[in-house]
């Protein structure tokens, strides 16, 4: 490692033309992973006004467990450096919440948020979650054919997020569009303003639900940061707001993004989706596995905050670097033949749930919808098409790994219970009698 | 706190670093009788005081997968 520094880094840095919103990167994202790495584990791109792009999973692991030297803050000043996690930072205006804030304030959100997507208090979310997945089949099941996205993997999660947020259930498709549009619309796109024109619409909504938390006060997220003190003083609007964004966000599309590529791929390689089928003690191990090969959150960038030397490698104060999840999630040195899906891997540390202060909060509540949904829907569809020209892929990958559109068709099937419609007034009403006892 | 269950050979003990788990949970996923998650946050406490051989078999096959490498396995 120090002849790497000695060869490269004291006389200079080695330049790549890499940009993980190009259609290149959403192409071929490994093999792009494997030619960066093979030069350096860290290298410089000089778009989006330079920035340090980490490939390898041991600096990228390191480099995360320094949040003083690499910090997520996003600074309200649009001309700091301090510009958040993402490269190019899209909405100045907009913070993604704790997500771009450092310890110890990100701590004291993450307190008020942990009761709620910890292991032991999601599992009272499962009955839902297997509610909703046979309600939104029950819908299609006699048509065999659906879009995967569209009527099942964007609902479910948005639905569940409605719940935990202690809002309306019927409030989730005001949510479901504009957070998949934030995500997969490039930052040159001329769509761009409508799409955050969207994000403002969207923003109005929740501040809506924010002023009624405060009125009426339901169990859920909204309540418990409306009563939660950080440092001593009750939240403002703003904190308030950004937090309930990032639960939307990171809600709404991670786990729909992950889902979706694996619906693929279980296509795609059906001798692996009968050897999961046969064994559900396999599922375990193969939802780690496809974590690390779909990566649904590709990264997050970091803002160096002094001079420093970390992993073997000189930083600048105000350098920005992408410290990938994904692409460590091919790094050779800790995944033998990383380019292929290995159900039952082991070990597997990949970093699809990002590293250190920020691992992502919801990852057992991703797991556990990811589980029950893929699980549940194999169960009533085990043989199914996709129509491969109605796919539709994020036009940029930068952000998420996801799709759009996944047209399936299938013999058709029997209902087996209550639609769409009728299920949100049952849950509804359950979660309804649930808030009154509490009162 | 904890005591180390001395061998013939070795005195073995494992323990979790507080200051580097993130609750990534596989620790409890791959050895669930050794490694438990607090219910508040999710992150993981060594929940044996025996450190039997099989105990820290299943300790090194949890740690080989723990994405922060936050299982300290001790032999001394």
């Amino acid at each position: 490692m120090t002849d790497i520094v000695d060869r490269h880094f004291e006389d200079g840095r080695i330049v790549v033309d890499f940009d993980q919103h190009s259609l290149e990167y959403q192409a071929r994202s490994a093999e792009l992973s494997h030619e960066l790495r093979g030069k350096c584990p860290v290298t410089w791109s000089n778009n989006y006004g330079g920035f340090w792009v980490v490939t390898a999973l041991d600096e990228v692991a390191e480099m995360y467990k320094h949040p003083e030297l690499f910090s997520a803050v996003k600074d309200p000043d649009p001309t700091s450096n301090f510009r958040g996690i993402q490269i190019p930072d899209a909405n100045p205006q907009v913070s993604s919440g704790f997500l771009e804030m450092d310890p110890p304030e990100q701590l004291d959100f993450r307190r008020v948020l942990n009761p709620f997507l910890s292991p032991a208090a999601i599992t009272k979310w499962e009955p839902l979650v297997h509610d909703f997945t046979h309600a939104c089949l029950d819908e299609v099941i006699e048509a065999g054919r659906f879009d995967f996205i569209d009527d099942l993997v964007n609902i479910v999660p948005a639905v569940l997020t409605m719940a935990m947020l202690g809002v309306p259930l019927s409030e989730w498709d005001m949510y479901c569009e504009p957070m998949h549009a934030m995500v997969y619309t490039p930052p040159d796109s001329p769509d761009l303003p409508r799409v955050q024109q969207m994000g403002m619409e969207m923003v109005g909504g929740l501040i809506q639900n924010v002023a009624a938390a405060r009125a009426n006060p339901r169990p859920g997220i909204i309540k418990a940061l409306v009563e939660a003190e950080v440092n001593g003083q009750p939240l403002d609007d703003f904190g308030i707001l950004g937090t309930v964004f990032l639960v939307v966000g990171g809600g709404l599309d991670t786990t729909t993004a992950f889902t979706s590529s694996v619906w693929q791929w279980l296509f795609q390689n059906p001798t692996e989706k009968a050897r999961l089928l046969a064994d559900h003690s396999l599922l375990d191990l193969a939802t780690e596995e496809f974590l690390r090969f779909f990566t649904p959150a590709q990264g997050d960038a970091r803002t160096v905050t002094q001079d420093c030397e970390v992993a073997g490698y000189k930083f600048s104060e105000g350098d920005r670097v992408l410290l990938s999840f994904a692409m460590p999630n091919r790094d050779p040195k800790h995944f033998p033949d990383p380019d292929s899906v290995v159900l039952d891997r082991f070990p597997n540390r990949h970093a699809a749930f990002g590293l250190g202060n920020h691992r992502c909060i919801g990852s057992n509540i991703a797991r556990m919808q990811f589980k029950t949904i893929m699980w549940e829907t194999l169960q009533r569809i085990p043989e199914y098409t996709i129509d491969d020209d109605g796919v539709d892929r994020y036009e940029t990958i930068g952000v998420i790994n996801g799709y759009k559109h996944m047209p399936t068709s299938f013999a058709p099937g029997v209902r087996q219970g209550p639609g769409f419609a009728e299920t949100i007034a049952t849950w509804q009403s359950r979660l309804d009698d649930e808030a009154a006892a509490e009162r | 706190m904890m005591k180390p269950r001395q061998s013939a050979e070795v005195a073995m003990r494992v323990y979790v670093d507080e200051s580097l788990c993130q609750g990534h949970t596989l620790c409890a996923m791959t050895a669930p009788d050794v490694f438990h998650l607090r219910e508040d946050d999710g992150h993981s406490y060594v929940a044996v005081t025996e450190f039997t051989p099989e105990v820290m078999q299943a300790a090194r096959r949890a740690a080989s997968t723990c994405p922060e490498q936050a299982i300290v396995i001790e032999e001394s």
